[in-house]
């Protein structure tokens, strides 16, 4: 290749040189620092260039010292961003310093905008994991209020139950008595009375039952052969005394043939009776109360009619509402007989239906379909019995800023029958687990100049074991992953309340150590 | 020839782990939320104790974050007697990230000495690495806990690794 033309030249070395500030330190064989030339300034060394050409000469360590070399992008602690060359020179070297500042300004921005555009992607992922996260801890806290609402339930249906035994012998002696009471009309009311209200109270005390039983209580169905005369008999002689009370007109229209053997669960049809019933009766002034039992082709129906107030269309569904006391005139009761004659036919696959208006009396129509007869018995899951944990005296660790709270802490753990140690600081309290490998490690997450989350996860991240509970004013549910994130076994809140405190270390025991 | 008083150590790991914070933490005592990406190497100088009592000189080189040792960073690596592996907790995987590079460095700098630090621990709460994971990782390398914000941690690995730099 011919030379370039000497304008060219130089104006390139004017440009080339312009940009690039070439700046030279030599070196004798042994590294000694010779001299500088060029623009050590323009780099940001010193003025007195021997200060820095040590570090420029060490940044060669370990490379090939026979061939020449190269470093790009080089930023020297003055901040300039550099090309280093070092160049063999006989026994010595120079390094050379070509200012890469520009390039390094363009490669910069770039790299900046990329990296943050990878970062912020990996952020919305984290944050879309959040989410998710959060929703399903919504739906676990959804179906922790399910449970809760079991709860209820079952509380309900215990208390019910506990009506019934009594209710039983109730109605056994008022049987008794009502034939061997004679005429007095004064004790002839007074026993219709008690009949009435201990009528009321049984219907009260079964819908308690079932509304307790809750939706699962299709599980509860115990379809067999019954016989619906009797059941009619049977609900007849229950509400009879209500109408008589009230001079009602009570008719019953049974229709179903003797070779039909119709299988329904008898005690929810005597429920959905006695309900429909004692509502008209309850409600109806005066007039008329007519029941219709009809099996035909494998459907029940069941016909409620009555002369009472009748219902107007804007009550129609609501009626059927739980404790629902939204009803015309005043209506008082415990709200709960329609919804659980409405479940009860649900449950099984009947419909109800209601013809009614105002002043012309309420006729409520049930249609059930033959049930199939089962079989099986209910289980019951008993809970394993939880073990004694304190067999043996066990050490303790606290690890506490505050000093109330550590002695707290401590004469807890004392009266539980722990050896117990007590430290203020992290780090100290971080070395003296590590050492020991104490049963129980207590941390309060709020220690000065320190989180105990990051002490937790450190010990256990140096494969300490043992239980850790982890202390905290926040009770929140981020306070409490993060706890246990970081290797807590378990998370307590303050103010300390000594059962929880109890029951927690137990926990924590159980699951660690 | 040249005399070999100062070490050479190398800042290695993915980027945004807190390489460049770290050494500003360790070196110069200082923090800055800002960041800025590193382009190429940054080098800096310390003196450190060494556990027989005499100073060292180290050369710090800060590379640019990177999830693979190319060319370029093979002869950045050349002559390190150290290499400080940065991953950040937050990130599981820079974890992996920094486990493979050391893989890669180590056919560059086959004796160099080498520590894992675990960064941005003040983030503790946000963290993706699981402390057992760490209690495995302790049995192939010194492993240490770091925050450049707070300074937790900075120091020791610093000090754990210049105690093993090859002599
Ligand atoms: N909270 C917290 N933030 C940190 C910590 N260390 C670094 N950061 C932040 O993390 C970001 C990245 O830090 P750098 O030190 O620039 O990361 P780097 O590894 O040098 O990144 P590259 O040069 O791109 O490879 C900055 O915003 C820092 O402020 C830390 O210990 N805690
Ligand atoms: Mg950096």
């Amino acid at each position: 290749m011919s030379a370039l033309p000497p304008p060219v030249l130089a104006h390139l070395q004017h440009t080339v040189l312009a940009r690039l500030h070439p700046t030279v330190f030599s070196y004798a064989a042994d590294g000694r620092f010779l001299g500088c030339s060029g623009e050590p300034a323009a780099f940001g060394l010193d003025a007195d260039p021997s200060g820095s050409a040590d570090l420029l000469r060490d940044l060669f360590i370990g490379m090939d010292e026979e061939a020449a070399c190269e470093l790009p992008f080089i930023v020297l602690p003055g901040g300039r961003s550099t090309h280093l060359h070092r160049l063999r020179d006989g026994e010595g070297f120079h390094i050379l310093l070509l200012d890469a500042g520009d390039e390094h300004a363009r490669q910069q921005a770039q790299q900046q905008i990329a990296n943050e555009e990878t970062l912020a992607g990996q952020e919305k992922s984290k944050a879309i994991g959040l989410l998710k996260r959060i929703r399903s801890d919504l739906e676990s806290e959804r179906s922790e209020l399910e449970e809760a609402n079991a709860l209820k339930s079952a509380l309900i249906s215990t208390l019910s139950h506990e009506f019934r035994t009594p209710l039983t012998s109730v109605f056994g002696y008022l049987h008794l008595l009502e034939r061997v009471i004679g005429r007095d009309p004064n004790a002839v009311q007074a026993l219709r009375a008690i009949q009435r209200n201990a009528t009321y109270l049984f219907t009260l005390a079964e819908n308690l039952l079932e509304y307790g039983r809750g939706d699962s209580g299709t599980a509860l169905l115990h379809p067999d052969e019954i016989d619906l005369l009797a059941l009619a008999r049977d609900v007849e002689a229950m509400i009879r005394p209500l109408a008589d009370d009230k001079r009602l007109e009570l008719v019953f229209d049974i229709r179903v043939r003797e070779e039909d053997r119709p299988v329904y669960d008898e005690l929810r049809v005597r429920q959905i009776l006695v309900n429909l019933l004692s509502n008209a009766a309850r409600y109806t002034v005066a007039g008329r109360i007519g029941v219709g039992l009809a099996f035909a082709d494998g459907q029940l129906a069941i016909e409620v009619a009555d002369t009472g107030p009748g219902i107007p269309p804007e009550y129609r569904e609501r009626i059927f509402e739980p404790f629902n006391r939204g009803g015309p005139g005043g209506r008082k009761g415990a709200g709960l007989g329609l919804s659980i004659v409405r479940r009860l036919v649900q449950q099984m696959g009947g419909q109800i239906t209601l013809d009614s208006a105002p002043g012309q009396g309420s006729r409520f129509r049930v249609e059930l379909p033959q049930q199939v007869r089962t079989g099986g018995a209910d289980l019951v899951a008993d809970a394993p019995d939880r073990t004694e944990l304190w067999t043996r005296a066990r050490s303790a660790i606290v690890v506490d800023d505050d000093p109330d709270v550590a002695h707290l802490l401590e004469s807890l753990l004392l009266d539980l029958g722990f050896k117990v140690e007590v430290h203020p600081n992290a780090a100290d309290g971080e070395a003296a687990a590590a050492r020991e490998r104490p049963d129980l490690l207590l941390v309060d997450v709020h220690l000065s100049g320190s989180s105990g989350n990051a002490l937790v996860f450190r010990l256990r991240a140096q494969g300490y074991r043992g239980a850790i509970v982890t202390v905290s004013a926040n009770a929140s549910r981020e306070a409490q992953d993060a706890a246990l994130k970081a290797g807590a076994s378990a998370f307590l809140t303050k103010p300390i309340e000594l059962s929880r405190f109890i029951l927690t270390i137990q926990r924590a025991l159980q699951r660690g150590g | 020839m040249i005399r070999a008083t100062a070490r050479k150590i190398c800042m290695l790991g993915d980027f945004g782990v807190g390489k460049t914070s770290l050494v500003a933490r360790y070196v110069h005592g200082t923090f800055s939320e800002k960041y800025l990406t590193t382009v190429g190497v940054k080098v800096d100088t310390c003196q450190v104790a060494r556990p027989d009592g005499t100073d060292c000189k180290l050369v710090v080189w800060d590379m640019a974050g990177r999830n693979g040792v190319d060319a370029l960073a093979a002869s950045y690596l050349r002559g390190a007697s150290g290499l400080l592996m940065v991953a950040d907790g937050t990130r599981a995987a820079t974890l992996r990230t920094a486990l493979d590079l050391l893989m890669q460095a180590r056919a560059v700098v086959p004796d160099a000495a080498a520590v894992l630090m675990l960064n941005k621990l003040d983030l503790i709460e946000h963290w993706e690495i699981e402390p057992l994971t760490v209690a495995e990782l302790r049995n192939s390398l010194p492993v240490f806990e770091t925050s450049a914000l707070s300074g937790d941690g900075v120091v020791r690995a610093f000090a754990a690794l210049t105690a093993k730099l090859p002599a």
